[in-house]
């Protein structure tokens, strides 16, 4: 029996050393933590790593102005949310963080977020009328306001110059329709499949099919929040969708494994959609610089309307947070106009208040971004119910299987349809 | 047997101290092993609502809508197949591994410390590295066979690509294990067999086998466990976007899934609850089988 104990005695080795780990994970885990409460300093969690200088730099003019310490991280956008999740459902938020449309409302109604209402109006330096409608009523529930809006991102068209130039091309001005583009994408496709003329995953959502769909005059939420697959023009928009997958793109595996975006900046792809928020990334990278450019989304040629959707993120603060006035002060920080300004010359990202966002055009001069600001005379809001993940994150899972060629396109929108209904029929009780 | 009424106190101290001694794992275990357990199957009957309030008691919904849900046991499919892929080779291997560098050799310590290492490395720092191994496009892997296979998005061999980071992040442990197993064999009986004219394979499967059974029984028990338990490997190689994701996603990455993405705590308790009593079953056959092939002494 000599084996069978050093086998239990192994065992619980094991178990114990599980549980040591596990117990100094977790001891620093409340170390940092109370560091945030206890030395009076706001601890700031955003998920966007290419934003991370220009804003730290705003926050050091808050404490040289303030005098109130701060301490920025950057969690992956995945992650944020998990933590966000269970730092609300019993553990330690961040002081202040951003929210975004999928989840605002699930957080408001929660009462997981400072009320910001009084602080507001009673702000001196705020001047909230000078934010967009759409972004600030994102932010509002009930009568109360959470968030003051941070940002607006648009979208437009980024274009490999060199490949155009290759196959003789002009470069798109702007005034192209879908069709055109279609036809582009075609002769910058080369047969050998060493390079195609355009990429986008089912996950390109926002940055890239969502805009066809408005362009075209379909939508993807109609007025009365019931789905917009079943709209024909929305139909049409896949339908053209599907025809760029099946021809002018990658096939679905190599975009999945390898992302559209790493894709186009290693030259395998000479068109992608993205969106103003991917700047700050892109003129970090040297091949990008060198060999592409910005246009604007092509219009349809049967409405005329060239669509981008657009969505702002907004700055809240966590309600059980030990510095309520301090955190509002860093907020208020960020909403002011010398700040948006600032944070728009930094090239962070376009500012939400209203008219500085030309600073931002002039952040760089490697590409132009002037179709990202152009695009704003015809936008539409980020697409959102109460609960948007819970249809948002099917939608994108049925669209794979046409990705994949294992379903129709018509097919897809027809399940989608029937699943969002009845997701967003229960959302409602 | 006659039990003593009253202990002495040598006996009392024994006893104050033993459990003084196991004290720090039991509480570590209840606060994080038993006591989450039946918090799980607590909650597996709710319909759980935002940051763990407001929640409904539904009865056996959450465990009827997972019955009748076939991503469910596609899931239960692709956890087995990577568990029977990865359990039997990353034993065979490293069994054979521990026997060549239990002799004396140039160099043993080098070796074990190089197929050890993965254990060191953060799994999903081997995952990040594999994932651009694998690439289809711009992977090492293809590129030297001059291949164009898709290793991690062809939903037929996604899951066995997967296996193989397991086997090639494991062996190393698996091996100290066994290496110390087959230290504790007397060298007397290989030396009695060779004068009896045994090969060293026929030493192996007649010697080091049984004889190391126990350890084998070990390894197989735990590794299969950690097996039916994997998420870290598939949710750092498989995009959203991945074609082959159906295909290979486990019990626990659709728990990840349905918890902390979905924030549907409710039927992600049901579906780990699941995979414990799959875990149970399979364990408890192999503890009524390890009777027919462990030998201890």
């Amino acid at each position: 029996m000599k084996n069978m104990k050093k086998f239990i005695s192994l065992g619980l080795v094991l178990v114990m050393m599980a549980t040591m780990l596990t117990a100094c994970g977790s001891k620093s885990g409340s170390d940092s933590n109370s560091g945030s409460g206890g030395s009076g300093k706001l601890t700031v969690a955003i998920w966007d790593n290419s934003q991370q200088a220009g804003l730290q730099e705003i926050m050091n003019d808050f404490t040289a102005e303030t005098g109130i310490k701060t301490e920025l991280q950057v969690i992956t956008w995945d992650q944020y949310w998990t933590l966000l999740e269970a730092g609300a459902s019993g553990g330690d938020m961040p002081d202040v963080f951003w929210m975004h449309s999928n989840e605002a409302v699930r957080y408001m109604s929660n009462g997981i977020l400072l009320d910001l209402t009084d602080k507001i109006s009673a702000s001196e330096k705020l001047e909230m009328d000078k934010f967009p409608a759409d972004i600030k009523e994102m932010y509002e529930w009930d009568g109360k306001v959470y968030a003051v809006p941070k940002d607006v991102d648009t979208i437009a068209m980024w274009y490999n110059k060199t490949m155009f130039d290759e196959a003789g091309i002009p470069y798109p001005d702007g005034s192209w329709t879908w069709d055109e583009f279609y036809e582009i994408a075609q002769k910058l496709t080369k047969e050998d499949g060493s390079q195609y003329g355009f990429a986008c995953n089912p996950s390109n959502e926002q940055d890239t099919w969502m805009n066809i769909v408005y362009s075209m005059g379909g939508t993807i939420l109609k007025d009365d929040n019931t789905s917009g697959f079943d709209d024909p023009n929305t139909i049409k928009a896949m339908e053209f969708l599907d025809k760029c997958i099946k021809n002018v793109m990658p096939d679905a595996n190599t975009m999945s494994e390898t992302g559209t975006d790493v894709l186009f900046q290693s030259g395998r792809v000479a068109m992608i959609s993205q969106g103003s928020w991917m700047v700050a990334g892109f003129k970090a990278n040297d091949y990008l610089v060198e060999n592409c450019d910005v246009a604007r989304l092509p219009k349809d040629a049967t409405t005329g309307q060239s669509v981008s959707l657009y969505n702002g993120l907004g700055w809240a603060a966590s309600a059980t947070t030990s510095m309520p006035e301090e955190a509002f002060q860093l907020i208020e920080w960020f909403g002011t106009k010398e700040m948006q300004t600032k944070q728009a010359e930094l090239g962070v990202t376009m500012a939400a208040y209203d008219g500085v966002s030309d600073a931002w055009i002039k952040n760089t001069d490697v590409f132009n971004l002037q179709p990202y600001l152009d695009t704003m005379d015809n936008i539409v809001f980020r697409p959102h119910t109460n609960a948007t993940l819970s249809w948002w994150n099917p939608m994108v899972e049925e669209l794979k299987k046409p990705w994949n060629n294992e379903e129709s396109m018509a097919d897809a929108c027809a399940n989608i349809t029937k699943q969002m209904n009845d997701t967003i029929a229960q959302e409602a009780n | 047997m006659a039990k003593p009424k009253k202990g002495t106190s040598q006996e009392r101290n024994e006893f104050i101290w033993g459990w003084a001694f196991i004290l720090p794992t039991m509480i570590g275990l209840i606060i994080l092993n038993i006591y989450p357990i039946f918090k799980t199957i607590y909650e597996s009957f709710f319909k759980t609502g935002d940051f763990g309030r407001g929640n409904v008691f539904i009865g056996f919904q959450n465990y009827i809508t997972m019955f009748k849900d076939a991503e469910i046991w596609q899931a239960v499919i692709n956890t087995f197949k990577y568990a029977i892929v990865e359990v039997p080779f990353s034993i065979a291997i490293s069994l054979v591994l521990a026997v060549l560098l239990n002799r004396k050799m140039f160099g043993r310590s080098a070796y074990r410390t190089i197929f050890f290492l993965p254990m060191v490395a953060a799994p999903a720092a081997i995952a990040m590295v594999w994932r651009w191994l694998f690439n289809a496009e711009f992977g090492l892997l293809n590129h030297i066979f001059g291949t164009s296979i898709k290793w991690v998005s062809d939903p037929k061999i996604a899951v066995f690509s997967i296996a193989v980071i397991g086997i090639w992040s494991i062996i190393g442990y698996n091996m100290v294990l066994f290496i110390s197993g087959l230290q504790e064999i007397p060298g007397d009986y290989y030396e009695a067999a060779s004068i009896d004219g045994a090969t060293g394979i026929k030493q192996f499967f007649h010697i080091t086998i049984p004889l190391l059974s126990p350890t084998i029984f070990f390894v197989t028990i735990t590794r299969v466990i950690g097996g039916l338990q994997v998420f870290d490997l598939i949710f750092m190689v498989m995009d959203r976007n991945n074609p082959a994701l159906y295909k290979t996603q486990s019990l626990v990455y659709l728990f990840y899934q349905n918890s902390f993405v979905e924030n549907n705590k409710g039927y992600g308790s049901t579906i780990v609850v699941l995979l414990l009593a799959i875990i149970m079953i399979i364990t408890v056959f192999q503890m009524i089988a390890q009777k027919k092939w462990v030998h201890y002494n």
